[in-house]
């Protein structure tokens, strides 16, 4: 054996730190589990925590998440491991799993970083945000986002021009560059995947133009755009920097679509659109939102209430599904769509897209279980065998599934799914202890 | 009096400081008597600026602590947890809520918002300076948790729980198990039907000697609070003691000259007075229905297991926590709405799922082989006019499976369904999908102007104005129309009213908060989980009945409970006994007591919220609420009251 694999042992492996994986965690925990924690991302908080407000009670996102991320890190029973990779995992003889992973560098020594970003302000190279979804720059040596957990630098090494610029400048001497991937060979008896999914990429329908112009954003954009932790100090349009005050909001983006090959439909787009026009009505008082539609999803508690008052504030909703979106030389979008209502084709301008990008499945779990196979379902998001009596569990005993990894879902949904995970995941460790 | 204060003012990201200047919030309080710190935050709950807080208080021997951010029920256990980690005891926290009560209410008044915000942060730091070092309470907590309701979810949990190790009472007011499940036959993603299911689950269930089963079991009244609940459990007899010889009570239900309708089939078929709803049924013991049964004693020349002379058994049961599990009733159709009860061909959804299952080979209704059915969408949801604003989630996906279970099942079928937009949300679209291809009809009808359903020469005519064909009038005449009604709270819900539990909107229980306290009431100690808590399908009730059932154990798996010390006390010596106290108490934490020389209240400590109901009632002032004195009030209102 390599002497340089670092070895460790835990109950329970719960793979990736989002609100699911988060909560899974934290129920574990309090119950006594010894946790690990791994998370592919710089910071833990998954989507949830780069997220505006939450439907249906406009709760703040951050308000939300950042106590548990909290409660999460300084809890006494689990390990954090950011930036880190699941490489394989293995069951033993005993039904015990031995899983290999990779920490990967972040060339700064964590213990030591005080996060006050003067690497930030030294480093002279820059690139998109990739936690603002693209719309400023970041440096190559950044802190990820101010509400990050840990809220610690990173540097970029593929950007990095290894000026060391850096380096000079911090206080504490934390950067390191001579840093190596670590790996570890890690013993646990459970594990929970919390993988949740991808958003789809509109790159993919090359008629909406997004790519292409500027003012065709994607709803997660807009997500950034309106959070507490905005680039701007309002809603600008990238493609000139000016106030939008015609916006639409083009549903079912790359679901409900068999052509782009996800036939299914993603269960949160209807009500994320209909929360970001209520916020966008606040923020641009003066503006105009439209959002076309083929069926209004609104269906969990409360959420109909709030659809009706989203059309109460003047939000338009029509019906119909855009098929063609181009670029006039004022940099406002042409939208051709048939207005089902009224059975017409039309064509209406607006100045700023936002296209509401549905749920793809994250694959990346299903690769990691050596000997026995994690079978995925038809849509390829982790199978429930047992979905109606035992919906966390998967096609591997001891493996459970948690929040959006299965399937669509909004938060509400996840955070009972990761409920179910972990309650399983009790009921199991106490079986074979 | 604490003189070493810190107070940190939150922007909440823009949700405060968008509308309230919090520079000079904290300007305005920092030469406060007793402020020896006072620092602005971009985000307090951050890890970041809660760790700053842990180093200042340890740094800088704080006595005080106050955050100025968003209502206590979001984050005062944030920060309590924060002072307390520094090691100064959590009660030396006071919260200001300067987001709810004043960023978010006056967004239209900056600097009015900023004069509040200002006074309020002032009152919190009033508060602070009389804040004393608490000790919680400390109470035993009775492992063991009571379930109410033997559905899916009620089983589930027990279920669950009991592989935890904690003893369940699983108390159901029906006599059989398995809720409303148990009456649907084909469910969408499963092989299994419903009755399938339930067996399943409940051989399971039987495994467990720490479940306790009470079937046509009642609570009729409860007493004491998380940790400490006494139940009285009313158990009415099955009226039969045990299966006879073979086809003895099959013979005895076959005499039985009493007809009932069948609610387990919703009235579309009859019973008798001693029945079972259907052959395989848990527990597998038929049941006299005493309410109708006219003693006759036909059955009892027949059967020597029947015994009409049982008697009502009532029983205690002390557990720590109690988990409800009671879900839903469909929603019955008014008279005349979509023709129902007054055209014979119009039923409803869950009566035309008990037909297709009765039906083999041909799908006949009222003696007539069906065809064309018409299935009207959101009866009793998404109501324009009525109460029900609501939708009812699982309607649109279970009334495309079972339109597709139709068509394989029977021939010749051909449905129509005229909808309000459908929504088979998720994976579930593909079952849409499927219907489309199969050839249903779908027809959309606007909000305000649903469709008609009208009787006309013996044939029966859906007529809809259809948006999908650009407002064209259509008609289709149905040998079936069925209502596809959606899920109301139980009808019968004395239950609820016994434990005062809160409702939303929809009148379903309310949960705390959705997203961070999603199975727990504001009734310490009870949780809620399936339809209950509003409409839900089989997975999503399993989800929810496990998370219900995980945070019960955590109030009884260590055999005692921490309770906020934050209750009402009474001076003995003041006190008179009116009984004006223990009247306007709400929750029956007062009794009298006599130590020989006087009659004076006391508190039941375990039981007090700390509401403070009692103390303006006192006519001797003789209570007083800890964290609440006179003196804080008053010291807080004058804060206020500055110019």
């Amino acid at each position: 054996m390599n002497e340089n694999i670092k070895t460790a042992s835990y109950d329970a492996l719960v793979i990736g730190g989002g609100i699911a994986g988060g909560e899974t965690a934290l129920n574990l925990a309090n119950n006594g589990f010894k946790v690990l924690l791994v998370e592919k991302d710089l910071s833990i908080g998954g989507k949830m925590i780069l997220l505006s407000k939450v439907f249906p009670s406009l709760d703040c996102a951050a308000c939300i998440t950042t106590p548990k991320v909290s409660e999460i890190s300084r809890h006494p029973l689990i390990t954090i491991f950011t930036a880190s990779e699941i490489v394989r995992i293995i069951r033993g003889p005993n039904g015990a799993f031995k899983a290999n992973l990779v920490k990967k560098p972040r060339f700064v020594i964590v213990e030591d970083c005080t996060g006050c970003q003067l690497c930030e302000e030294a480093c002279p190279v820059s690139v998109p945000d990739q936690y603002q979804m693209g719309l400023v720059g970041r440096k190559a040596a950044y802190i990820p986002f101010s509400i990050a957990s840990p809220r610690v630098a990173a540097i970029d090494i593929e950007n990095c021009t290894l000026c060391g610029a850096c380096e000079r400048a911090c206080p504490t001497k934390c950067i390191d560059f001579t840093q190596e991937p670590v790996e570890y060979a890690i013993d646990i008896k459970t594990v929970i995947i919390a993988t949740g999914f991808n958003l789809f990429d509109p790159i993919k329908i090359p008629r909406y133009g997004y790519g292409r112009f500027k003012n065709v954003v994607t709803s997660m954009q807009m997500e950034r755009l309106l959070a507490p932790t905005r680039p701007f100090p309002t809603i600008l349009r990238p493609g000139d920097g000016k106030m939008p005050d015609k916006l639409a909001y083009v549903l079912c983006t790359g679901s409900r679509d068999a052509s782009v090959g996800n036939p299914i439909c993603s269960q949160i787009c209807c009500m994320y659109s209909i929360k970001q026009a209520q916020l966008l009505m606040g923020a641009l008082p003066m503006a105009d939102v439209t959002i076309y539609y083929i069926n209004i999803r609104s269906f969990g508690k409360g959420f109909e209430e709030f659809y009706e008052q989203a059309k109460g504030m003047g939000i338009n909703f029509i019906k119909g599904k855009i098929g063609e979106i181009s670029e006039n030389p004022k940099g406002n979008l042409v939208l051709r769509y048939e207005d089902i209502n009224e059975g017409i084709v039309k064509e209406s301008e607006h100045d700023m897209v936002v296209l509401s990008v549905g749920i793809l499945p994250n694959q990346e779990a299903s690769g990691l279980f050596q000997k026995k196979e994690l079978t995925l379902d038809l849509y390829k998001f982790v199978d429930q065998p047992d979905i109606l009596v035992s919906p966390s569990l998967t096609s591997i005993e001891g493996v459970f599934v948690a929040g959006t990894a299965a399937g669509p879902m909004d938060i509400p949904d996840s955070i009972l799914s990761a409920g179910a995970a972990s309650s399983e995941a009790i009921g199991y460790l106490n079986r074979i202890q | 009096m604490n003189n070493n204060i810190g107070v940190y003012i939150c922007h909440c990201g823009g949700n405060i400081s968008d509308y309230v200047d919090v520079e000079k919030v904290k300007q305005a309080i920092a030469t406060e008597e007793g402020v020896t710190l006072a620092k602005t935050t971009i985000f307090a709950c951050a890890d970041s600026n809660q760790k700053e807080m842990v180093e200042d208080i340890r740094q800088q021997h704080l006595n005080g602590v106050v955050v100025a951010s968003c209502s206590p029920k979001l984050h005062q256990i944030t920060f309590r947890a924060v002072t307390e980690r520094a090691g100064l005891n959590k009660y030396n926290y006071v919260h200001a809520n300067i987001r709810e009560q004043v960023s978010w209410a006056h967004s239209d008044n900056k600097p009015g918002a900023t004069e509040k915000a200002i006074h309020i942060v002032k009152a919190a730091i009033a508060k602070v300076r009389y804040a004393k070092s608490l000790d919680p309470i400390i109470i035993q907590s009775q492992k063991a948790v009571a379930i109410i309701g033997a559905g899916i979810a009620g089983m589930k949990a027990a279920i669950q729980l009991a592989n935890m190790g904690c003893p369940v009472y699983l108390i159901e007011r029906e006599y059989f198990v398995g809720g409303r499940v148990a009456q649907w036959d084909s469910l969408s993603t499963s092989s299994e039907t419903g009755k399938q299911i339930i067996t399943r689950l409940y051989q399971e269930l039987i495994k467990h000697n720490t479940i306790t089963l009470f079937t046509g079991a009642e609570i009729s009244s409860y007493s004491g609070s998380i940790g400490d609940f006494h139940l009285k459990v009313n158990i009415k007899p099955r009226y039969i003691n045990q299966q006879c010889n073979e086809g003895g009570l099959q013979k005895a239900i076959d005499v039985c000259p009493v007809i009932l309708p069948d609610e387990f089939n919703f009235n579309i078929t009859n019973r008798k007075a001693i029945y079972h709803n259907f052959p395989s049924e848990y527990p597998q013991l038929p049941v006299v229905d005493m309410v109708h049964c006219n003693r006759c004693g036909e059955c009892l020349k027949i059967c020597g297991a029947i015994d009409l002379d049982q008697k009502d058994e009532l029983l205690d049961i002390h557990v720590g926590s109690i988990l409800m599990a009671t879900g839903f009733d469909p929603y019955t159709p008014i008279d005349g709405e979509f023709g129902y009860n007054q055209i014979n061909n119009v039923i409803t959804l869950p009566q035309f799922q008990r037909l297709i299952n009765l039906n083999e080979k041909k799908l006949i209704f009222n003696e007539k082989e069906i065809r064309h059915i018409a299935y009207i969408y959101c009866v009793g949801s998404r109501q324009p006019e009525g109460e029900n604003k609501y939708c009812s989630r699982y309607c649109c996906t279970t009334t495309i499976h079972i339109a597709n279970v139709t068509r394989r099942k029977f021939k010749e079928i051909n449905n129509y369904h005229f909808t309000r937009g459908v929504r088979t949300y998720g994976k579930q679209e593909t079952l849409y999908r499927e219907s489309l291809a199969n050839g249903d009809v779908f027809l959309q009808s606007y909000e305000d102007d649903l469709p008609v359903v009208t009787s006309e020469d013996g044939k029966t005519i859906v007529k809809i104005n259809d948006i999908l064909t650009m407002k064209k009038s259509m008609e289709i005449e149905a040998d079936l129309v069925v209502l596809v009604t959606g899920m109301v709270p139980r009808a019968e819900n004395s239950i609820g009213a016994l434990f005062k539990l809160p409702k939303g909107r929809d009148k379903f229980f309310n949960e705390i908060h959705m997203k961070l306290r999603p199975v727990e009431t504001v009734i310490d100690g009870i949780t809620i989980s399936g339809a209950c808590q509003g409409p839900k399908n089989v997975t999503e009730a399993i989800n929810s009945a496990l998370s219900a059932a995980t945070k019960s154990f955590s109030y009884v798996s260590k055999g005692e409970l921490e309770l906020e010390p934050i209750i009402a006390r009474i001076e003995k010596d003041a006190c008179t006994w009116c009984g004006a106290c223990a009247n306007v108490c709400p929750y029956d934490a007062i009794r009298i007591e006599n130590d020989g020389q006087k009659e004076y209240a006391v508190i039941n400590n375990a039981v007090c919220k700390g509401c403070g109901m009692c103390l303006p009632v006192c006519p001797t002032d003789a209570i007083d609420l800890t964290a609440y004195s006179n003196s804080e009030i008053e010291s807080m209102i004058d804060a206020l009251a500055q110019d």
